[in-house]
C-alpha cells in the first residue's frame, strides 16, 4: 500500500532541496499514481523492460516528482536519489526522462506528446498481439492542446481497447481555456468514459478494476476531479501562484504540519 | 521515385515483419500492395500529422521500424517539435520518407512547398537526411537505414537526374565524384545534378554528387576543394541552412577558399506555374548554373 502522505511529503522534500519542481501538479496526482503502481499495473522493479508489463506514461511531464516518488516507493530508483532531483548530474529531471530513469517509458514535457506516444504504443502491441495495458495520464491544460484530440479520434477509430487514459482535471487551464464537459467530450470522440473523485483511492481502485474486468471495446478515459495542490491549504487556496515555487523553510513547515 | 518508394517498402515488408506503415492519407492507392500484404502493418492514421510522428515514436520504442510518409511540410515544419522530441531526442528509430519538398507542387503555392527541411533537420542530433534523386539510390539507402535506430528523413523528388549508379556505389553518407577536374568544385545534391553535367561541359570543373546531406561527405569534398580553392553548392533549398551551410563547415578551415551557392535566395516563392519555370527563375537550369559557374572561373 503506497501512502500518499509519503508520496507528498517526498516531493515537498525533493522540492525544497532543489528549489525546482511543481508540487500543485504533482499533489493532485498523487493518489492516481499510488493506485497505478500500488494495486493496478504489472511490472518488475528489478526489470523495468519485463516483456509483459504494464505501460505507464505521464503524458503531463511536469508532475515528474510525484512519479519519482512513487518510482522510489515501489523501489525503481532509491528513495535518496529524490533529493538529487533537478541537480546538475541527476537522471531525475523536471520532466521524465526513458533513457535515464528505470521504469520511465516516455521522455515527456511538450505537452499532447505522451497520448499519442501511448497510442503508439497501444498500436504496438496490438500487431504483436500482446495483451499488456497502456495507462497515459494527461492534465486538462494539456488537453488544450490539438493532439489530444488527434489522438482521441485515432485511438476510437482503431478500437485501441488497451489504451486507458486518466485526466486529472485539476481545473488548471480554468484562467485559459477551460475544459468544460470533459466527460461528454469524450464520450462524444468515442471513448468509454467513467468519471471519478481522483482523490479517493477506493473509486480509483475500482474503476482501474472494473476496466480490467469489463474489457471494453475501444479506449477509455477515466475523468478524475482533482485539486491542484491536493492536501495543503496553502497550495490550494494560491494554486497558480505555486505552480512552479519551491517553499521557503517556514512555507515547509506549513505545508508539512498540513499533511495529516 | 513514388514507385520505387512503394516497391521497396513491400520488399522489406516480406523480410521484416517490425516494419509499420503509417500515412497522413497520401499515397494509399500507391501502397494498396502493401497494405493488402500486411494490414496489420499498414495504417492510413489520418490528416493529423504530429500525432503520426509521436505514434511512430511509441511504436520504435516497442522494436518497431515505423515508416511515416506524408508531404513535406505537413511531415517537417509541422512536426518539428515531436520530430525533436519524441524520435531524437529519445533515440527512437524511424524513417520519415516525404514528396512535395522544395517546389515541387509548383501550383499548390506556399503552403505547399517546403525549402527549409534540411535547415530545420540538420540540427537535430542523431538525424540523418537524405535527397535521393533515383530510384536506385532510395532504395539502396532505405535498406540501409530503416533499422539502424536514428530518424532518417528521405525528401522524395519529382524530377531525376537520370545518372545511373551501382548499388555498391551508394552508402549514407558517402558522396560520388562525378567528375574531375581543378577550376572549381559544384557541391550538388537531388535532380539539379542532371543540369550541372550539363552545364559543366567542356569545363576544368569537378562535381561531387550528394545524396546524404547529413552526415555529409566531409572528406570527399574538403579533398576537392582544397585542390581547386573554389566551391560552388546547388540545391532546391534555401541558400540558408542547406547543403550550402553544410559544405561551409566542411571547408571554413581550409582558407582561401571561395564559396559560393546556388539555391533559393532569402525569399518565399509566389509563382506558380512549373518546377521548369520555377528552375529557370532561380537560375537552377542548365542555363542559370553554366553562368554561375562562369562567374566563379
Amino acid at each position: 500500500m503506497i501512502q500518499p502522505i509519503e508520496i507528498r511529503k517526498s516531493i515537498l522534500q525533493a522540492c525544497s532541496a532543489s528549489g525546482e519542481g511543481h508540487i500543485p501538479s504533482c499533489f493532485s496526482v498523487v493518489e492516481i499514481l499510488a493506485e497505478l503502481y500500488g494495486n493496478t499495473l504489472k511490472y518488475r522493479k528489478d526489470d523495468p523492460k519485463w516483456e509483459d508489463r504494464d505501460y505507464f506514461i505521464l503524458s503531463k511531464g511536469h508532475a515528474s516528482l510525484a512519479l519519482y516518488a512513487v518510482l522510489a516507493e515501489v523501489g525503481f530508483i532509491s528513495a535518496a536519489e529524490l533529493l538529487d532531483f533537478a541537480k546538475y548530474e541527476s537522471r531525475l529531471g523536471g520532466h521524465p526522462d526513458r533513457n535515464k530513469v528505470p521504469g520511465i517509458e516516455a521522455s515527456t514535457g511538450s505537452l499532447g506528446h505522451g497520448f499519442p506516444f501511448a497510442a503508439g504504443i497501444a498500436l504496438g502491441l496490438k500487431i504483436k498481439h500482446k495483451s499488456n495495458l497502456v495507462y497515459v495520464l494527461i492534465g486538462d491544460g494539456e488537453a488544450n492542446e490539438g493532439t489530444i484530440w488527434e489522438t482521441a479520434m485515432v485511438s476510437a477509430h482503431r478500437r485501441l481497447d488497451n489504451l486507458i487514459g486518466i485526466l486529472d482535471d485539476n481545473q488548471s487551464t480554468g484562467r485559459c481555456l477551460p475544459l468544460t464537459d470533459v466527460a461528454k467530450k469524450w464520450d462524444a470522440f468515442g471513448w468509454k468514459v467513467h468519471e471519478i473523485d481522483g482523490h479517493n483511492n477506493m473509486e480509483i481502485r475500482t474503476v482501474f478494476q472494473s476496466i480490467v474486468r469489463d474489457k471494453p471495446a475501444g479506449p477509455v478515459m477515466i475523468v478524475a476531479h482533482t485539486i491542484k495542490g491536493k492536501g495543503s491549504g496553502l497550495l490550494e487556496n494560491n494554486s497558480f501562484a505555486w505552480h512552479h515555487k519551491s517553499p521557503s523553510a517556514a512555507e515547509l513547515d506549513i505545508i508539512m504540519r498540513e499533511l495529516v | 521515385m513514388r514507385n520505387q518508394f512503394a516497391s521497396t517498402l513491400e520488399d522489406i515488408g516480406a523480410l521484416d515483419e517490425k516494419l509499420v506503415v503509417l500515412l497522413g492519407d497520401i499515397s494509399v492507392y500507391l501502397l494498396r500492395n502493401f497494405e493488402n500484404k500486411f494490414p496489420d502493418r499498414f495504417y492510413n492514421v489520418g490528416i493529423c500529422e504530429q500525432t503520426i510522428i509521436s505514434m511512430a515514436a511509441g511504436l520504435s520504442s516497442l522494436g518497431f521500424h515505423p515508416v511515416v510518409h506524408t508531404i513535406t511540410p505537413f511531415t517537417i515544419e509541422r512536426c518539428y517539435e515531436q520530430i525533436k522530441i519524441d524520435l531524437c531526442y529519445q533515440k527512437l528509430g524511424a524513417s520519415i520518407i516525404s514528396v512535395g519538398s522544395a517546389f515541387d507542387y509548383p501550383a499548390s503555392g506556399c503552403s505547399h512547398h517546403c525549402y527549409e527541411d534540411f535547415a530545420v533537420l540538420r540540427p537535430l542530433p542523431g538525424m540523418e537526411i537524405v535527397f535521393p534523386a533515383s530510384e536506385i539510390e532510395f532504395d539502396a539507402i532505405f535498406k540501409q537505414t530503416y533499422n539502424n535506430g536514428h530518424t532518417t528523413y528521405f525528401r522524395l523528388p519529382v524530377a531525376k537526374h537520370g545518372i545511373k549508379f551501382n548499388e555498391d556505389q551508394l552508402r549514407l553518407g558517402k558522396g560520388i565524384k562525378i567528375k574531375e577536374g581543378k577550376a572549381l568544385t559544384v557541391v550538388v545534391t537531388g535532380p539539379e545534378l542532371k543540369n550541372v553535367v550539363a552545364a559543366s561541359e567542356m569545363l576544368d570543373i569537378e562535381i561531387i554528387y550528394i545524396h546524404t546531406i547529413k552526415p555529409l561527405d566531409i572528406e570527399l569534398v574538403r579533398q576537392s576543394v582544397i585542390k581547386t580553392g573554389k566551391v560552388l553548392t546547388v540545391e532546391e533549398h534555401n541558400v540558408i541552412g542547406g547543403l550550402g551551410d553544410e559544405v561551409a563547415r566542411a571547408v571554413g578551415d581550409i582558407g582561401n577558399v571561395i564559396q559560393s551557392r546556388l539555391g533559393i535566395e532569402d525569399k518565399f516563392l509566389t509563382k506558380y506555374g512549373s518546377y521548369q519555370e520555377h528552375c529557370m527563375a532561380l537560375g537552377l537550369d542548365t542555363k542559370g548554373i553554366k553562368r554561375k559557374i562562369e562567374g566563379l572561373l
